[in-house]
Parts: structure tokens; C-alpha cells; sequence
């Protein structure tokens, strides 16, 4: 499925540690690697040779297990020239890590970020690397929610981090509570609870069984998304990977963005993936 | 790429820094990237949303919108009043919304405790240079000088280490120093005995490391985010609340608006339909309810301080009696935490502790004296109460031995034994002059240690049998709840790594100890039972010893379902769930930050959950819980700022007092509920009765908020601190779906209670008007002496007959004269300010004034007085006979 990957680098470290994911998903699916690094027009020296060390840095990293790696250096606009190289180099994803002005500004706006979710016709996965010395997560956590388009491409994805990496996978759902107007909360049994667990949670953990991935299925009543950092920060996950958000920026601002919650107040790393388009 | 299994080169590597640490400059771009080395609060509904949200729910809109109106009123129709109304509806809005907030409110000190835990200052080794830089500017890849007395700043990978011991107690609750070393470790890294984490202490010792996580991606900062997103969301009593405002805001609403509707219809004029739905409308409204409600929460809080639970949050008061479940603390909760040798085996024998002689010169004694770090200062013993207890038999039986120490291979949880290595002096020592290991710790962690075993004075070789029957001896112990140590020593040529120090040595016996169950605990436990409370132990113990203890104090009594810490990790949750839906099930070898999984299961099959806990690492356990419950004498400030009530006295039974405390106070709002209710309904029959006689108004909007948040407020405020009831503690906790606004408290209120007093009103009101001549259908001006009277007689019979009913409301089903008519001396206090408050609102010009009333004749008052006895008279015949068709 991924048979040409590209992780963008540049001259923050957070770059560089969610590079080495890339380095990990190549290694698993046998596919070739292009670390780039695009230099803006305002980009000093000093950041500039930067970048260039981190790049042979994970140049060596990524040969010595074994991956087929290129790395280049270009000059101009980050995203134009990424874009360019995706379309010539028929790239399957991106590999990004996130900037601080993904977490600090709403909705990811007039970021690099989300300009890569929205305009990029291959896979995004966009980093967010919170502990720099603990790549190689034990557990991934994979919030699963209802209506989930190419279920495949993420189950796929999954697989083959924890394969790499010799993870156990946790599909969580959060079963919304109902509440009734002069009732309250409805407090559901486990049978309807089980009822209420979206069909898509069976569909990703039979992808899962196909790469033979140990997993766990795992729900929890609740409404916030935040309860997804608690449920990461309680069983000590070391790696979250969720779908990008697919509400507009009206639904965003009227009833939250349970991505960007999960994006400031990630407690272990995570991974945002935008699947291919169709 | 694990940190904690790299080389330090790796590992310099790995975080992209080097020996001479970064510079200046990469630090200050990491400290942009990562953000500051800080414990942050998660993103909350900001303080003034959430107060704002009280003045907005659909009761708090509707009130604005009669306030709006009356305002409006007061615009076009100058002199009717109506400004004073929309003014005084107005106080009722906020009135009713600080205290709903004041009930919710908790300002939040658990984070700020557990910043206290990191350091202000560090060290680090920034461009080669030893620099002291705030703990806030450490960033991933610095390189931190750690030594003794130093609080780590960061999760961080040893690089270098001499001897370094930290305690971990934040994190794991262990309060034993663990040793540290810089090795690569191939393991887990929580268990990485290279790895020092942010929110410990060094102990002892010095090196250096390098910090790969920083702020709130830190394991500390791991409980911080639980501690600070862990909500456990609105109590029983305020969804009750919420639910009961809900049907009231609707019914009022309706009401009003059908009303305003029928009399448009029937042609009445505007204003005085105006008037009609708003005075309905306030009629319904309960408006001294939710202030009576805080009160009377903040009473009960006051009574359970006494009976040494501190409550923090006030609607926790009624929530602790609707706990289904309390998960519980063995050791110093249920038990004493006092430790003392009662039994012993060796020789090959079992001994108890009062059949050892004085003059019994044992190995096992010397060992017990020696491994240990507890001292005999000043005529007290002082450390930890294990080491205190084998310190004080062994000074009993053998009397003080003073050995050099020279070497001490420190308790940790994973290793689960100490060691020490001493110099013997002759002729103290019965070898002579030399160097012996002793070690004291877990049976599963000494005997493998061992390959013989002395018994006289011989050293025999530890065959499977002997050891099969060491095995028995241990279990024998622990079925009598003692907690077991076993011990060895050895003779040592020469010192060497601790490794080859804890190798070939001889099997000496085992000890066990009692930690004695508190006295009061079975009863405790017996009345939980009684009242349908489950109780599950979550101890650290072993199982045998937990198991010996629960059925000595009447916990379990069948074959319990024991889960121990590692089966627990494996288990998947719905493994775990049918664990936990057993009768009977006992947890054991478990660490606190196991309780907040075994909270969440229980709170998702619909039970109410309280939990026990004193460490940090609780912290987000006692969050999650409905009633976190900290120790206040052995609790950690984290703890017990996390937590809803303190225990000040660590005692089990304690808790069981405040549930008792608790399920009186929903008793008691239901008793306050009826009694409120009930004057609803003499509040709005004379809005009926002036609509539908087309009699003048008998009771003005503003005489409505006399009673409701004046006369009413104490004798329902005395209503909820009525004691409980002899059985409250015999019946099963209320179920969920129980309500507090129910059709039995209704029915009772308003079409029993309510038109007895309706008819005392407008009674009162008809006496004085055809008194002063007034004919059926004549008009009487608003200001007219007469009228005023009038009404003042109406409101007068509604107080009277409300103090016949607040004896009345002390029971549902018991006659007051049973339940002792002096019981609650409260009630009198009551009465007296509503009488007092009445008489003012009646005879002083003021009250006059405000409340549109004029002074009463005597004849009045003894004409209306009859209606509280007869009140009382009828409830009683009722209680009778529903006590008979019960």
C-alpha cells in the first residue's frame, strides 16, 4: 500500500524524532524513503545546517536498517515543493511533524499542517512528538469512531507501526451518553452499550487480524475527547494514532474539534493520518 | 529505540545532544518546541462560563423573562408594583444561582500540591559548563547533575552514577529508597533501574543524566494530567437537581402560559392577566429551595467534621450515602497499621512470639535487629513499622547488638528484599571477628537466594522438600493474617558486587507479623453489609495475608474471587468486569495505580464508587471516584487535595458513620422538599380562585416571596437536620432511578398537604374581608385597608398552618410523637424566627411597607390558629393508616 514514503525534515528535532516513524513504517513496508528538506526563502545558516546534519543523520539511521533512502535538500515555498515532489515522485504519504503553531492556533488554520491534510493527494500522517526519547511505543492507542472512510488504509497503517515496532494495538470507542431532557443521563447496561459500539470497530480489528496484530477493543462512556488522553495517559500508551478530523471549520467551532483536543493535550506521541484521497 | 536499553553514547544520540550538553542557544529552541518544563492544568470551561451557565439554564430564562416583563410593566403602567416584583425576581435568579454554584464549586489544589513536588532550581551541563537554570527551562536533552537531596525536574536516563538511591514514593507509593545505576536496561521503562523520573528525590548518592521528557510527558506529569482531566461529573443529588428544576421550570411555565392564554381568551383585562401568570408562575416556583438545599448540605457537612470526615465538596454530603461500593486501603484503614511480631518459624519449628525466651540466642533475631533501618532513640523506636517491629522483639529477646554496618543493599518494590553486610566485633558475634550478609524480604525472593538452610546447628542442604515445607510454614502464617518475612545470611571472604552478595546463602526462618484489624472495623464492615454497601479490599499484601484479615473482620465469608496485581495487568476489561460483578472479590498485590480501572468499571455498571487513598499516585483515582476519601493522617497533601472528604482519624468506620450521615441528609431533603412544596399550592389557589371568582388578588407576588424565601427558609433548614432515621442503615442504597421529586412527595405535598393549607388561607382571607363588610362581587382598591388586611390574613394562615406542617414533614410515615416532638430542638429555633419574622412582616410599618400588609386583630390570629393543629391532626391520621396498609 505505502510503497513510497516521504518524511519531511527541518531544522526542529520534533522533525527529526517523527522522521524516524517514517524510518520505522519503511523498514515495515519495504518502501523507499525521501527525506526532504525545503528551506524557506527566510531560513538563516544557522538553521540551515541544521537541518542538513539532521538529514544525514537519518540518512545513516534509515540505511543502516536496511531502507532504501534518498535525501535532498530544496529551496522555495515548503509546501509547493513537497506538493511537486508528491505528484512527480507518485509518493503514497507524507510524513510531518507538527509545528508549534499547530498546537497553538485553532483549528490548525493557516498552517503547514493542515495545508498538507487538505491539498496533498497522497496519505498524511502529521507527528506530534511530545517525548523525543521514546520512539519505539509498546502500546498504540487507536480511537475508532463511527463512519470511518478507508478503514483498510488505517488498519494497514496500524499494522505495520506495530509490527515494526512489536506494539499491542487498543481500539477504543467512546460511547456517547444519552441524556433525555427531564430524565437526565440514560445509563445504558453493557449489552446496549455494546449495541451502540459502531460496526467499524469489527471492520478495523478483522483488517488487524489479517497482518495478525494482537489487539485489544476497549470502550468508554463518555462524550469529551478528552477522555482519550486520559485513557492514554492511564494505560501509558506511547502512541496515539487517530483519523484527522473531517468536520468544517462551522461544525468545528460550534461543537468542538476532538483532534485538535487530543493534539494540545496529548500526554504520549501521536500521529494524525489523513488517508489517501479517493 | 528504547532510552532506557541504549549505551550512553546512544543515548546522547538518540536526544541529539552530547557529554558537554547543548547549547545555550538549542536549549532555548527546545524550550520553544517542547514547551516549559511546568505541570499544566488541561483546558477547562473557563470560571466565568461556568458561572454564567447558572444564570442561563431554561428556569433562570424564564425567570429573566418575568423579571423583563415586570420591568416592562413598571415602564408602561407606572405604580402598580412591578419594578419592586421584576427586582425581587431578579435577587431570586442570582440568589438561586450562586448557591447552585457555591454547591459545584471547588477551586482546584491538587496541581498546585503537586508542583510543590518539583524543584524551583537545577543543575545542568549546558556548552560544557555546570549552570544553574530554573527547573522550568530544562528541556529534553539537557544534561542534569543529580545528587543528594535533589528533587529531579524531568524523566531522565542515568548517564553516570555513584550509589544513587531515589525515592520514588510520588509515583509508586513506596516509600523505600530504590538504587539507581546507568547501565542499559532491557526492560519495561517504568521499571528501568536507569531511569530517574521527574517528582522524586535523590536519597543518597550522585551522577549525572540526561532528560528525555519534560512538564506533562513525564510520568509525573502523566498523574498530573489524569489528576486535572479526570472529572467525575455531576453527583446524584445535582442531577436530581437538575431533573427536579427541569419539571419544575415546565410545569410553571405551562401553567403560566395557559393561564395568560385562558384568561386573553375569556377577555380579562391585560395587566391583571399580566399580574395572574406571573403570580402563578412565582407561586410554582420553589424559590427558597436550592439556598434551603446548600444550607442544609453545609449542615451536614459540619456534622460529619464532628464525626471526623471533613467534607470538601458539598453535594459529596448526600452523595456518600448513595455509595454502592467503596473500594478500600487495607493497611492502616481496616488495620492499625501497628506492626508487631506474633509468630515464628525456625528450627524447623513454628513458634509464637510470646513462647521465645529472652535467652534464646537465634541467628533469626540478630538478622531481624540488624537488617533494618529502624532506630531506638530517646526510649521511642522510630522508622518504618515493619522494621520497628522486628527491631523491638529483637532488643526483647536478644538485647541491643552493636555491629558495624558496612554495606546496605537498600528495600525496593521489585526486588522486595534488603541486605545488609556487617563487621562483627568479638565476642558479640558468635563467628568472631568477620564479614556476614543478612538479608530479610519476601519468601519468593530469599529462598531462591539460598541453597541451604540451618536448623540447630546444623547447615543442611534447601532439598525440594524442605522447601516444600518452608512453603507450608509461610502459607500456615499468612492464613492467620501475618504478613511473612523470611531470612538468610552468609559469611562473606570479600566484598564484592551486590550481585555475588546475595548468592549462596543459608536459609535462617521466617517471622510473621500482624498488623492488628481496627477494633470498630466489624461493626463497620456488619452494618455495610446490612445496608447493601459492598466493600472491596485493594491491598498491596499478599493474598493469603489479605484473605486471613478480611474474613477476621467479617468481609468476606465464602470462596472470594482474588485477583492479584499481575492477573489484574493481563486482564482484558470485560475479563475484569465479571471479576467484579461476583459476590465476594478481593484484590491483592495491587499498586494505587490499579484502583482508578477498578473505579472506572464499577461507575460504567452503574455503581456508585468510593475509593480510599493517601499517595500522589491515587490522585487521579480518587478524582474518578463518586467519594474520593483521603487519609488525613498518613495521606499526602496531593491526596487529600484530590480527594472529596478527609478522613481525619484513617478509619473505615469512620466512613461508614458519614454514609450513615449521608443517606439522612436525602431523607431530609425530601423531608424539606414536602414541606416547600406543600405551600405552593395556598400560594397559587388564590390566583386561581382571583381568576376564576373574580375576587380580589388574596396574596400578592410579593407576600409569595415572603413565605418562600423568609418564613420558609429555617423550619426547612431545621427539617434537614433532623436526625436519620432508626433504619437507615438497614435498607440497600437508594437506587438511581430513585427521585426526589417523585409522584408520592407530590401527591402528598399537593393534593394533601397544599389545599389543607389553601383552604387556611383563603379562609383567612374571607374572614376578614366579610368582617369589614365586604360584599361578593364589590370591588376593593389595592390600597384599601380592608384588602391589605385580608391578604395579610391569607399569608398569616400560611405560615401557621406551614408550622403545623413542619412537624408534619419530620417523618412519612412515623408519628411525630413517637419520633419525640422535642428530638430536634432546631425545629423550635425555627419556629420562633418565623414567628418573629411574620410579626415583623405584619405589625412593623417597614414590613408593612415592603410586603403591602397591615396589622392583624387578635381574633384573627385565634381563628386561624386551629388550621396548623388540624394540619397536624390529619397528617397523623394518615401516617396511621398508611402505617396500617403498608
Amino acid at each position: 500500500m505505502y510503497q513510497r514514503i516521504l518524511a519531511a525534515v527541518n531544522e526542529f528535532t520534533n522533525s527529526e524524532a517523527a522522521a524516524r516513524y517514517a524510518i520505522a513504517l519503511a523498514r515495515s513496508c519495504g518502501a523507499s524513503l525521501s527525506l526532504v528538506y525545503v528551506a524557506g526563502e527566510k531560513v538563516d545558516r544557522e538553521a540551515f545546517g541544521r537541518a542538513e546534519k539532521a538529514l544525514e543523520r537519518l540518512f545513516v539511521e534509515a540505511g543502516g536498517q536496511d531502507v532504501d533512502v534518498s535525501s535532498f535538500t530544496e529551496r522555495g515555498d515548503p509546501f509547493e515543493k513537497i506538493r511537486d515532489i508528491v505528484r512527480k515522485s507518485r509518493i503514497d504519504i507524507v510524513f510531518a511533524a507538527t509545528r508549534k503553531e499547530d498546537v497553538e492556533k485553532r483549528f490548525f488554520l493557516r498552517t503547514l499542517g493542515r495545508k498538507f491534510m487538505v491539498s496533498l493527494p497522497c496519505a498524511v500522517s502529521i507527528v506530534r512528538v511530545v517525548r523525543m526519547g521514546r520512539i519505539g511505543p509498546r502500546n498504540i492507542l487507536v480511537p475508532i469512531r463511527g463512519h470511518m472512510s478507508r478503514i483498510e488504509e488505517r488498519a494497514y497503517f496500524v499494522s505495520k507501526l506495530a509490527e515494526v515496532f512489536g506494539s499491542k494495538v487498543t481500539l477504543f470507542h467512546l460511547i456517547e451518553p444519552i441524556t433525555r431532557y427531564f430524565h437526565g443521563e440514560v445509563s445504558l447496561s453493557p449489552s446496549q452499550r455494546e449495541e451502540r459500539v459502531p460496526k467499524d470497530m469489527a471492520r478495523f480489528a478483522q483488517c488487524l487480524h489479517i497482518y495478525k496484530i494482537h489487539h485489544e477493543e476497549k470502550t468508554r462512556y463518555g462524550k469529551s475527547a478528552r477522555e482519550i488522553t486520559i485513557e492514554a495517559a492511564h494505560r501509558r500508551n506511547d502512541l496515539i494514532v487517530m483519523g484527522a478530523s473531517e468536520r468544517s471549520i462551522l461544525r468545528s467551532f460550534i461543537s468542538g474539534n476532538p483532534v485538535e483536543t487530543v493534539l494540545r493535550e496529548t500526554p504520549c506521541d501521536l500521529i494524525i493520518l489523513r488517508p489517501k484521497r479517493s | 529505540m528504547k532510552i532506557q536499553n541504549l549505551s550512553a553514547e546512544d543515548v546522547y544520540q538518540a536526544l541529539l545532544t552530547s557529554a558537554q550538553g547543548l547549547s545555550e542557544a538549542e536549549a532555548k529552541r527546545r524550550l520553544e518546541e517542547y514547551g516549559p518544563n511546568r505541570i499544566q492544568e488541561v483546558k477547562k470551561k473557563p470560571f466565568i462560563l461556568r458561572l454564567v451557565a447558572h444564570f442561563t439554564h431554561f428556569l433562570a430564562v424564564l425567570l429573566w423573562f418575568a423579571a423583563s416583563l415586570c420591568f416592562l410593566s413598571e415602564y408602561l403602567n407606572p405604580g402598580e408594583g412591578m419594578r419592586t416584583l421584576g427586582f425581587a425576581i431578579t435577587a431570586v435568579i442570582c440568589i438561586n444561582a450562586l448557591f447552585t454554584f457555591l454547591q459545584e464549586y471547588r477551586t482546584e489544589k491538587a496541581l498546585e500540591t503537586l508542583r510543590k513536588l518539583l524543584p524551583f532550581t537545577v543543575r545542568v551541563l549546558r556548552e560544557g559548563k555546570e549552570r544553574e537554570i530554573r527547573a522550568e527551562e530544562v528541556v529534553p536533552g539537557d544534561v542534569l547533575f543529580l545528587s543528594e537531596g535533589d528533587k529531579i525536574p524531568a524523566d531522565a536516563r542515568l548517564i553516570e552514577s555513584a550509589d544513587v538511591k531515589v525515592n520514588n514514593a510520588p509515583l509508586t507509593g513506596e516509600s523505600e529508597p530504590v538504587s539507581r545505576n546507568h547501565m542499559p536496561f532491557d526492560g519495561d521503562l517504568i521499571e528501568s533501574t536507569n531511569i530517574v523520573f521527574a517528582g522524586t528525590t535523590v536519597i543518597s548518592g550522585s551522577g549525572k543524566a540526561v532528560a528525555f521528557a519534560t512538564g506533562m510527558t513525564t510520568e509525573f506529569g502523566r498523574i498530573a494530567h489524569l489528576t486535572s482531566a479526570v472529572e467525575s461529573g455531576l453527583s446524584p443529588l445535582q442531577k436530581e437537581i437538575v431533573r427536579t428544576t427541569r419539571i419544575i421550570a415546565a410545569v410553571a411555565g405551562v401553567v403560566g402560559v395557559f393561564f395568560f392564554s385562558l384568561g386573553f381568551v375569556i377577555g380579562r383585562h391585560f395587566w391583571d392577566n399580566f399580574v395572574f401568570a406571573i403570580g402563578i408562575t412565582v407561586a410554582l416556583i420553589p424559590e427558597g429551595m436550592l439556598p434551603t438545599m446548600t444550607l442544609a448540605l453545609a449542615m451536614g457537612s459540619q456534622r460529619m467534621a464532628k464525626r471526623k470526615a471533613l467534607i470538601k465538596t458539598l453535594t459529596s454530603v448526600e452523595t456518600l450515602g448513595a455509595v454502592t461500593v467503596i473500594c478500600t486501603d487495607k493497611t492502616g484503614t481496616l488495620t492499625q497499621n501497628v506492626m508487631s511480631v506474633r509468630a515464628l518459624w525456625f528450627d524447623g519449628a513454628l513458634v509464637n512470639a510470646t513462647g521465645v525466651s529472652r535467652s534464646s540466642a537465634h541467628h533469626i533475631f540478630r538478622i531481624a535487629g540488624l537488617c533494618n533501618n529502624a532506630r531506638f532513640v530517646d526510649g521511642t523506636y522510630r522508622g518504618d513499622s515493619t522494621d520497628v517491629a522486628l527491631l523491638e522483639f529483637s532488643r526483647k529477646v536478644i538485647g541491643e547488638v552493636d555491629v558495624e554496618r558496612i554495606k546496605e543493599i537498600p528495600f525496593d518494590s521489585e526486588r522486595k528484599r534488603m541486605t545488609t553486610v556487617h563487621r562483627a566485633k568479638a565476642p558479640s558475634f558468635p563467628q568472631g571477628e568477620t564479614i556476614v550478609a543478612y538479608s530479610k524480604g519476601a519468601l519468593e525472593s530469599i529462598l531462591p537466594l539460598c541453597d541451604r538452610i540451618e536448623i540447630g546447628r546444623n547447615r543442611l542442604p534447601l532439598t525440594a522438600s524442605v522447601k516444600e515445607r518452608i512453603a507450608a510454614a509461610s502459607e500456615s502464617l499468612m492464613d492467620r493474617g501475618l504478613r511473612v518475612l523470611a531470612f538468610a545470611y552468609r559469611d562473606i571472604e570479600c566484598l564484592s558486587d551486590d550481585a555475588s552478595i546475595e548468592t549462596d546463602m543459608i536459609f535462617i526462618g521466617l517471622i510473621g507479623l500482624e498488623d492488628p484489624p481496627r477494633p470498630e472495623v466489624h461493626e463497620a464492615v456488619r452494618k455495610c453489609k446490612q445496608a447493601g454497601i459492598r466493600v472491596i479490599m485493594i491491598t498491596g499484601d499478599s493474598s493469603r495475608t489479605a484473605l486471613a484479615i478480611a474474613r477476621e473482620i467479617g468481609l468476606l465469608e465464602g470462596r472470594p474471587v482474588i485477583v492479584e496485581g499481575p492477573a489484574f495487568e493481563r486482564m482484558n476489561d470485560r475479563e475484569l468486569r465479571s471479576k467484579l460483578a461476583e459476590r465476594e472479590v478481593l484484590f491483592a498485590r495491587m499498586t494505587p495505580k490499579h484502583k482508578m480501572r477498578v473505579v472506572s468499571l464499577l461507575q460504567e455498571e452503574g455503581e456508585i464508587v468510593a475509593v480510599t487513598g493517601d499517595g500522589v499516585n491515587d490522585a487521579p483515582a480518587l478524582k474518578k471516584a463518586d467519594i474520593g476519601i483521603a487519609m488525613g493522617i498518613k495521606g499526602t497533601d496531593v491526596a487529600k487535595e484530590a480527594s472529596d472528604i478527609v478522613l481525619l482519624d484513617d478509619n473505615f468506620a469512620t466512613i461508614v458513620t458519614a454514609i450513615e450521615e449521608g443517606r439522612a441528609v436525602f431523607e431530609n431533603i425530601k423531608k424539606f422538599l414536602t414541606y416547600i412544596f406543600a405551600s405552593n399550592i395556598p400560594e397559587a389557589v388564590p390566583y386561581l380562585a382571583y381568576i376564576v371568582l373574580k375576587i380580589p388578588l388574596p396574596l400578592t407576588i410579593i407576600q409569595i416571596l415572603a413565605v418562600d424565601l423568609g418564613t420558609d427558609m429555617l423550619p426547612a433548614l431545621a427539617l434537614g437536620a433532623e436526625s436519620p432515621t432508626p433504619d437507615v442503615m438497614e435498607r440497600p442504597p437508594r437506587k438511581m432511578s430513585e427521585r426526589l421529586l417523585n409522584m408520592r412527595l407530590m401527591a402528598r405535598s399537593y393534593l394533601f398537604l397544599g389545599p389543607i393549607e389553601a383552604i387556611a388561607g383563603m379562609f383567612g382571607f374571607f374572614y376578614v374581608l366579610y368582617g369589614g363588610g365586604w360584599i361578593w362581587g364589590s370591588y376593593v382598591p389595592a390600597h384599601d385597608a380592608l384588602y391589605l388586611q385580608a391578604t395579610t390574613a391569607c399569608l398569616a394562615a400560611i405560615v401557621i398552618t406551614q408550622i403545623g406542617n413542619m412537624f408534619a414533614c419530620r417523618s412519612e410515615h412515623e408519628s411525630v410523637f413517637r419520633r419525640g416532638v422535642f428530638s430536634n430542638p432546631l425545629i423550635f429555633v425555627a419556629i420562633f424566627v418565623a414567628l418573629f419574622l411574620q410579626l415583623f412582616i405584619v405589625y412593623h410599618p417597614l414590613g408593612n411597607k415592603i410586603f403591602g400588609t397591615a396589622p392583624l386583630d387578635l381574633d384573627v390570629w385565634l381563628v386561624l390558629a386551629p388550621f396548623g393543629v388540624l394540619l397536624l391532626l390529619a397528617e397523623e391520621l394518615r401516617k396511621a393508616l398508611t402505617r396500617r396498609f403498608r
